[in-house]
């Protein structure tokens, strides 16, 4: 697959002609339809300016006198490129009923509003079902929508200490590891992803649309599956490795030239120990019993991190990488962001990065997304759009309403027009 | 061993010749009801055997992980590489829907059997590839590891404390990323297909599946701001006050965004501490105007958590309206109220005596639930009811291909 293949400027997509709704906020519930409308469907995000996401909630660090800017968010172009913006009052009965005329023409309906509030507005899954029979209703929320603690509220970091992988994971003198990414946000978004569609996929051999709901806390269990099943069946509380694993040795994460820099190494079956133990000039160590088999090496773990981390604290980050790469050993640098987008060679040969347009910037950069889709390239449409940025394409060329009817949803509030703002100067 | 499913993807046939890597993909195939055989090597996948055990006898294949990502799957044996088992794998793959596979770039197209190979038997297949760094590029034949994967796709920088090394997340997350990636593109290709009759090669780097995951909340903030993100212990640079905070009797989460929460959080820390400095006007709004003011508020929640006990920060806090969460074990996860109250968990019979419990449905159709049909396969379980009963083969032959160490 050649690079140029990622981002065509035409070409078919795979989820053309599908059209997905959403009532989002935050990254769980949002990253889906992002997804779908990079592999081609149109994705309408209706909004609110009573409530916005919190994602638009951003004050630009460079121009913070210029307050909230919602359409600026470096997280909503993230989370949010490439799809349509209305905005609507849903404590509005007209709110509404606009709302449903929208779902009425769309396959998927993708909301994580807290527990109970879309069939509070009118917009649960048996009001829809009547209007769109074959309408595929997708939930998102941290703890699903029965149990004692459905209505309790929380944040992708919350459900990493929740669900025990920031226990689980870290060094074993720290109680809890977490990550700056708020991983279980992308869990729950990839696993919503894949079950909404399964329900196409249902949908497309039966006509049958269906109800969906997902728990964040349950697929972030899901991902730890096998860590829950050792504590389930056997009541031990599975040990921190840090770095460590159970069946490569030596593996971990070693100092490097340079401040803060990094090289992870696994060294994985005897015939690589013999390859890694040339590379590191330490050739006696293959006929070293205590590095003679996995098991004699893991006994000896932390003399031999000791020793590789006087090999490595000399060398450059991407040289230890490529060498022992040469040697055919499992190797690579704790990359940051900046090493990553700007001087990854293999990412950079593949095309990942993507360039994004943006109505207020002009470009992004966004982190490509890897669905690796060959025949039908993804590609991730406008970012930085306001709320109710297509109210008049959605309201006037979708629905088919008047300019005069929309005028008037404007004056008694259903609709809520386009909100504008200041760029920060560059 | 797997009954009949009702979920969404009944109907659908998916091969599966995958490692470690790829093996949660092909289960949550399996479990949403598609008919996924998965294709080991003569002998035996050696991922059977990867520690911890279940039954910590060596030569058992008990590995919590093979258990675990092997679920509502058949299995069978097969060495692709003579010409007698490419034809059979062939034959499979013409009433095939997808194809998953983690071989090393090149492999299966060195045995005629590449995407090009199998689209003129069936030009609806999907091939799914799972590989380290993808099928192109420079480095697409550099060796790698869950933890080698985690660092070149940037989780392992921003993961843990400020002063430790980089560190990685427990339960190989690198191949769980890949895998889900990979699941959702296999569908998104397979509804293409259906619609087109055309099936298509799908590249899934595992590097690219952790840079995605990692970075969805960092590059857009580093390119405006110049700030390249890092590891700052339990707290998110956006997000203030956010944490773990110590209580009577162990760790809470606490993370507030909106202002809403903030200001339920100051009245509780002045109701109950007498505190009146928390309730000052400046620190209400969005994060960013707390932001110079961390740890000033670190030091306020502290003085509210610590006359409490975990469950009692909890759901008072919740009861507020503040995401306050414990910070839990393993054995706290396994008897969550919440989860129990679901019943989440599942049990399944395993074939050589004994129960084992399982992480359940990850999501709950209304029309076509998910559900755990079996217990993973044993070695070559169903080789005689996919090659007897489904490609026909006789006894004779079957014996044949045995002897001649093809299955």
């Amino acid at each position: 697959m050649a690079s140029s293949e990622r981002a065509p400027a035409g070409g078919a997509q795979a989820l053309q002609g599908l059209r997905v709704v959403e009532f989002t906020s935050g990254m769980a519930g949002p990253w889906i339809g992002r997804l779908m409308a990079y592999c081609g469907a149109e994705v309408i995000k209706i909004e609110s300016q009573q409530r916005p996401s919190v994602v638009r909630l951003y004050v630009s660090p460079r121009a913070p006198e210029l307050g909230v800017q919602a359409a600026l968010s470096p997280w909503f172009t993230d989370w949010d490129a490439g799809k349509r913006f209305v905005a609507l009052d849903l404590t509005r009965p007209e709110g509404v009923a606009l709302a449903r005329r929208i779902v009425a023409v769309s396959d998927v309906l993708v909301e994580n509003y807290s527990s109970g509030v879309m069939e509070k507005l009118g917009l649960g899954y048996e009001d829809l079902e009547r209007i769109r029979p074959d309408l595929v209703y997708f939930s998102s929320s941290g703890y699903g929508d029965t149990g004692p603690c459905r209505r309790y509220v929380s944040w992708g970091s919350n459900i990493e200490a929740m669900s025990g992988l920031a226990t689980l994971s870290g060094f074993p003198e720290r109680a809890c590891t977490l990550t700056q990414f708020a991983y279980p946000d992308a869990q729950s978004a990839l696993h919503g992803l894949f079950a909404v569609l399964c329900a196409l996929d249902h949908r497309s051999r039966t006509g049958e649309g269906q109800r969906i709901t997902l728990s964040q806390l349950e697929a972030t269990v899901c991902v730890l599956g096998p860590l829950l099943m050792q504590q389930l069946a056997r009541g031990e509380e599975p040990p921190r490795l840090g770095n460590a694993s159970l069946s490569a040795a030596p593996q971990g994460c070693y100092p490097c030239r340079g401040e803060d820099r990094w090289c992870a190494i696994t060294v994985e079956g005897d015939a690589a120990w013999q390859r890694f133990c040339e590379v590191v000039e330490r050739p006696e160590w293959k006929e070293d019993p205590r590095f003679a088999s996995l098991t004699a090496r893991l006994g000896h773990r932390a003399e031999l991190d000791a020793a590789i981390s006087q090999w490595t604290r000399t060398r450059d980050a991407y040289e230890v990488m490529h060498t022992l790469q040469r040697a055919g050993i499992a190797a690579g640098v704790a990359q940051t962001a900046e090493d990553e987008f700007r001087h990854d060679a293999q990412l950079k040969a593949r095309g990942f990065i993507e360039e994004v347009e943006h109505l207020a910037k002009g470009h992004v950069l966004a982190p490509g997304i890897p669905l690796g889709l060959t025949g039908t390239p993804g590609r991730t449409g406008r970012a930085g759009a306001a709320m109710g940025q297509d109210n008049d394409y959605v309201f006037g060329e979708l629905l088919g309403m008047s300019p005069d009817e929309i005028r008037s949803a404007v004056l008694v509030g259903a609709i809520e027009p386009a909100a504008t703002e200041r760029a920060p100067a560059p | 061993m797997t009954a009949a499913g009702t979920g969404a993807l009944c109907g659908r046939r998916i091969l599966e010749l995958a490692d470690p890597s790829g093996a949660y993909c092909g289960k949550l195939l399996a479990d949403m009801g598609a008919d996924v055989i998965k294709i080991e090597r003569v002998g035996g996948d050696p991922a059977r055997r990867i520690p911890p055990l279940w039954r910590n006898e060596a030569s058992e294949d008990t590995s919590f992980a093979f258990l675990y990502t092997n679920t509502s799957k058949r299995g069978i044996t097969l060495n692709l590489e003579p010409p007698a088992g490419r034809d059979l794998f062939l034959q499979l793959v013409r009433k095939a829907d997808v194809v998953i596979e983690t071989f090393e770039p090149g492999y299966l197209n060195a045995l005629g059997v590449g995407y090009e190979a199998l689209a003129r038997l069936n030009s609806r297949i999907v091939l799914t590839s799972i590989t380290a760094f993808g099928q192109t590029g420079p480095q697409c034949h550099y060796r790698s590891s869950d933890l080698v994967a985690s660092a070149l796709g940037g989780a392992l920088y921003v993961i843990g404390e400020e002063n430790d090394p980089p560190v990685t997340l427990a339960g190989s997350q690198a191949h769980v990323s890949a895998s889900t990636f990979a699941a959702s593109s296999s569908l998104v290709a397979l509804l293409h297909a259906s619609r087109t009759g055309r099936g298509q090669h799908v590249d899934v780097s595992i590097q690219e599946a952790v840079t995605a995951v990692t970075h969805i909340c960092g590059v857009g903030k580093w390119l405006d701001d110049g700030i390249i993100p890092k590891r700052r212990g339990t707290s998110l640079f956006a997000s203030v006050p956010s944490g773990a905070y110590p209580c009577k009797d162990g760790l809470v989460y606490l993370m507030v965004n909106r202002p809403l929460h903030w200001k339920a959080l100051a009245d509780w820390i002045h109701e109950e501490t007498g505190n009146e400095e928390v309730l000052d006007p400046m620190f209400e709004g969005p994060s960013s105007r707390r932001q110079e003011h961390r740890e000033l508020i670190d030091l306020f929640i502290c003085e509210l958590t610590q006359r409490f006990t975990v469950s009692e920060v909890y759901h008072e806090g919740q009861r507020r309206h503040i995401a306050f969460t414990p910070v839990n074990s393993a054995a706290a996860v396994a008897r969550d109220p919440q989860l129990e109250a679901r019943a989440y968990f599942v049990s399944l019979a395993h074939p050589e005596g004994g129960h084992l419990r399982y992480p359940g449905a990850p999501y709950r159709h209304s029309r076509t639930p998910w559900s755990l049909r079996g217990s993973a396969p044993g070695v070559g379980e169903h080789n005689e009811e996919v090659y007897r009963g489904e490609l026909g083969l006789s006894a004779e032959q079957l014996g044949a291909l045995r002897d001649h160490g093809v299955i």
